[in-house]
């Protein structure tokens, strides 16, 4: 399997004022293609940091993150915009559709902001995205008169409508009840599973956590187990999953 | 493969739909767009028309596209005349010919018309002297042995009408003598009518009727006093080339100065303001203020004093009626009043106070039933009028002019500057000035070395003349009896420093005359007015190389505080469009802004997605154009559809002076495509000014921003 993301002893410091808070202290992982990881840990452990340097919307303070075998640190906001364009899709825990834009061009905004798609190629793709996570009919609904669970689809369609590498969730099922939030998770592991997309997801929950092939602790922005990185055999035996995919260095 | 086309679409309808789905925001900063395009283009569309209106009457009555006049002069020309009783200082030129042949060797120059800008005063005649006048006429006609029937029945009806006016002033002086104390003077001139009341004056009247008419002259026509004082300002010029150069000008009464005669016209403004009995005035200013200006008596403390002031009036009627009016105006108005009053004074005094009720019958019987009888004017059109001015040389010149007629400018009929210019010949107005030519000088110098009369400078006058009571020196003083030429007299009368002399109407003059000599000003059109700043410059160029003193002025600036109207109510409606759109930049701006800020997960998951800054940029920027676009639009056209309106309807002009700035009595504004043009281009770049730094901000967000969760 091809690594699609590879961090090496990244930092990422934020300032608050005077202050400077260490967000990630030195992480270093890969992240194999067709994984379906999870990022876990509790809140301020530096989840979303470390997906915001996978996502590329942002940079390391130190170390190298390169997604799709490119080094995020040279490549400046264009690059990193088209990079994100064309690579990664993203869903987000409060679904952040264009309020004012229909279903339809929600899904189709992506393949737009590409310009690679003529109109009847972007018709046929955002029909058959819709068709796979169910919202066929919601077509011309705005997201307002959505569900969030709908809207959740939505967002997932939008990330896949540009056929990327790699699927980046932030909390997709904070926002949702755990019975839709359950729905999301199986459709994005069976998209994982048909199509082979690469999705890292992060989340504290452990009924989410259960869904992915691999999961990694995050702890004051260290790996929670530098040294073996894995799951505890006792989680891994509890959430009866298997611990291979996800390799630490 | 999709093109940039596709993206600008999306952009446009996340921006359009945006727009529409924070309809508050879009609407107060739309309505503040569409209120300031609304403001242009009403302001523009109003002061471009007025300044085409007024530019139109002031050059086409008075100014010309351009002035020039002497620029050894100690004030800036003003054609519509300093507001000092001296009017404007304007040095003269001395020849008219020198002028017009420099300023005609400009290529765009179409004519040259030469003027004199003046005032003097003016009696207008009591009609006790023109009754009297007629009288003597008769007597004379007798006494020369004409005694037809048609003559005697003529002599005894006007000596009627002066028994009428004496008995007239008897009731009026009975009225003094009851109020006031007896002064010395109300005493002589109450023993002076008693006399000329007494059936003993009129019974010797006929024996001797010039020497009776001297007494009636002297003592009794001055106590009527309703002479008049008239100041009169006006233009000399020649007379046929400025009907004909200037376009603005009409005819209303008369004919116009024949080329070579001396004459007067009188504005129609000036004829009807002060010319005009006062109480045929006060019913035309009643009548326009509830017409057009829908007042009424009973509400406006102005027009209340108008009805009051035309019941004290009534004698400068009576004075005016002999005993056949008399009796015909008591007949008519016991009938309209339904009175069995006898005097008709008290009668016209209850006929003048007029309500709102019977004003319009009782306006139409003043013009229909009265007027007839009366003299409406105290000046008419054929009649010689008097004019006194004082010349450059400090004497008293007078010139008796013939009223050839009453002209008006178009467009400013009822405006108290254009309409205050009486016009008179040029030949006339120099005598009136006085200024001497070096040939007139010359001549004179000759008159007095025939004469034997001495120059007498001001300095030196009291001694020369009185200090050493030279004989030689004292004879000049008056015309000198024995002097064969009257115009020797008249020089040297006025060598001598007697203070007054005259022009007699009937002088004619050679039309060349208007060529040569002294010109004050001179107004220049143009072959092509839009070139008047390079014309101004060759003017210049061309008085130089000629070595004259000239000055040029475009009209704008020659006619006062006048011309600089549009320019100064340009500068206000600039102020006041700029201050309204730094208010819209600085409101728009800060709504943009909260709206940014509302927005920023919106941009921050369009940036995640893969949206360039440029994308965010334009998309604000965009939705900024179309609200600036649609409300500017909105707004010019609501501004159109007023200016298209007004177009129709007209703006009435509310006073005189209105009446000046909008040339006419109604102001009928017109669009033009500058208008519209120029405020669209002003709100597209206030809106998109405006949504320069809320779009900046936007493109700063971080696509981290989208991440942003509860962690």
């Amino acid at each position: 399997m091809p690594t699609i993301v590879s961090i090496q002893n990244a930092t990422k410091d934020y300032r608050l004022g005077k202050v400077t808070v260490p967000a990630l202290r030195g992480v270093t992982m890969t992240v194999n293609s067709g994984e379906f990881l999870s990022i876990a840990g509790p809140s301020g452990s530096g989840k979303t940091t470390l997906l915001n340097l996978i996502g590329c919307v942002d940079t390391p303070t130190s170390g190298v993150v390169e997604v799709a075998g490119q080094n995020t640190n040279i490549l400046g906001d264009r690059g990193l915009t088209h990079l994100r364009l064309f690579t990664i899709g993203f869903i987000f825990q409060s679904f952040n559709l264009v309020s004012v834009l229909d279903v339809f061009r929600n899904v189709e905004l992506p393949l737009l902001l590409q310009r690679k798609t003529s109109a009847s190629a972007r018709a046929q793709r955002v029909s058959e995205l819709l068709d796979r996570v169910g919202l066929a009919d919601y077509a011309k609904h705005r997201p307002g008169e959505l569900s969030g669970g709908q809207r959740q689809r939505v967002a997932i369609a939008r990330a896949l409508v540009t056929r990327p590498q790699l699927v980046l969730a932030d909390e997709p099922t904070a926002n949702l009840d755990s019975v839709t939030g359950q729905n999301i998770l199986d459709l994005m592991q069976e998209l994982n599973r048909t199509d082979g997309t690469t999705f890292i997801f992060s989340t504290h929950d452990a009924r989410v956590m259960r869904h992915a092939s691999s999961v990694i602790r995050l702890a004051d922005g260290k790996l929670a187990d530098q040294a073996g990185g894995h799951a505890t055999a006792a989680e891994v035996a509890e959430l009866g999953i298997d611990p291979q995919g996800a390799s630490l260095s | 493969m999709t093109g940039i086309w596709d993206t600008l679409k999306v952009i446009a309808q996340i921006a359009l739909r945006n727009l529409f789905a924070s309809r508050i925001k879009t609407l107060i900063v739309g309505g503040i767009i569409a209120f300031g395009a609304f403001i242009l283009v009403l302001g523009t569309s109003l002061l471009d028309s007025v300044d085409a209106a007024m530019s139109r009457s002031i050059t086409g009555s008075i100014a010309g596209d351009i002035q020039v006049y002497s620029s050894d002069s100690k004030e800036t020309l003003d054609v519509f005349g300093g507001f000092g009783p001296a009017g404007n200082d304007i040095a003269p030129l001395t020849d008219f010919a020198k002028v017009r042949q420099t300023v005609l060797s400009v290529p765009n120059v179409a004519a040259v018309v030469p003027m004199g800008i003046d005032m003097a005063t003016v009696t207008a005649g009591s009609s006790v002297d023109q009754v009297l006048e007629q009288l003597r006429v008769l007597a004379n006609r007798i006494q020369a042995g004409e005694k037809t029937e048609l003559v005697i029945s003529d002599y005894t009806s006007q000596k009627e009408h002066v028994r009428q006016i004496i008995r007239v002033l008897q009731s009026d002086y009975d009225n003094v003598k009851r109020v006031r104390a007896d002064s010395p003077e109300t005493t002589d001139d109450l023993n002076a009518v008693q006399e000329a009341n007494s059936a003993a004056f009129w019974a010797s009247f006929d024996q001797d009727p010039l020497s009776h008419l001297e007494f009636l002259e002297n003592r009794i026509a001055p106590l009527a006093g309703d002479a008049d004082m008239l100041f009169l300002r006006y233009v000399g010029t020649d007379p046929a080339e400025f009907r004909h150069t200037f376009d603005r000008m009409t005819l209303i009464e008369g004919q116009p100065i024949p080329e070579g005669k001396r004459g007067f016209l009188f504005s129609q403004y000036v004829y009807e303001e002060q010319v005009k009995l006062r109480t045929a005035r006060n019913l035309d200013k009643l009548k326009k203020a509830r017409d057009i200006k829908g007042e009424r008596i009973a509400r406006e403390p102005e027009l209340q004093r108008r009805v009051k002031e035309n019941t004290t009036q009534v004698q400068e009627i009576l004075l005016q009626l002999n005993a056949r009016s008399t009796e015909l105006y008591r007949s008519k108005l016991r009938t309209l009043l339904h009175s069995e009053e006898s005097d008709v004074g008290r009668l016209l005094a209850t006929f003048f106070a007029m309500n709102d009720n019977n004003f319009d019958e009782r306006y139409r019987f003043y013009y229909e039933q009265l007027v007839p009888s009366l003299q409406l004017y105290k000046v008419r059109v054929g009649d010689t009028l008097t004019i006194k001015a004082f010349t450059r040389n400090g004497y008293v010149q007078s010139a008796n002019l013939h009223v050839y007629g009453v002209f008006a400018f178009k467009g400013l009929e009822t405006s108290p500057q254009a309409g205050a210019m009486n016009l008179m010949d040029l030949v006339s107005f120099r005598e009136l000035y006085g200024y001497m030519t070096s040939d007139r000088e010359k001549e004179i110098r000759e008159l007095r070395a025939q004469s034997g009369a001495k120059e007498i400078s001001r300095e030196n006058a009291e001694q020369e003349l009185f200090g050493n009571a030279q004989p030689e020196a004292t004879q000049g003083i008056g015309p000198t009896s024995g002097s064969d030429s009257p115009k020797l007299a008249d020089e040297l009368s006025q060598i001598a420093g007697s203070r007054t002399r005259s022009v007699t109407k009937d002088q004619p003059y050679d039309p060349a005359q208007l060529e040569q000599g002294v010109m004050l000003n001179a107004a220049v059109f143009l072959k092509d007015p839009r070139r008047s700043k390079e014309t101004i410059a060759e003017l210049e160029r061309a008085a130089r190389r000629d070595h004259l003193p000239l000055a040029v002025l475009p009209w704008q600036k020659a006619v006062g505080i006048t011309g600089q109207f549009t320019v100064l109510m340009r500068g206000v409606l600039y102020t006041a469009v700029i201050i309204i759109f730094l208010v819209a930049l600085i409101v728009i701006n800060n709504a943009l802004v909260m709206a940014t800020l509302q927005r920023v997960r919106e941009f921050g998951t369009l940036r995640a997605i893969g949206a360039q800054r440029r994308f965010i940029w334009a998309m604000l920027v965009l939705e900024s154009v179309v609200t600036g676009v649609l409300f500017g639009l909105l707004g010019v056209l609501v501004g159109g559809l007023v200016v298209t309106w007004l177009g129709h309807q007209g703006i009435p002009a509310w006073n005189d002076v209105v009446t000046f700035f909008f040339s006419g009595p109604k102001l009928f504004p017109v669009l033009t495509a500058q208008n519209v043009i120029a405020a669209l281009v002003v709100v597209l770049l206030v809106s998109t000014i405006s949504s320069n730094y809320p779009a900046w901000i936007a493109m700063r967000v971080s696509p981290r921003q989208a991440m942003q969760s509860e962690e």
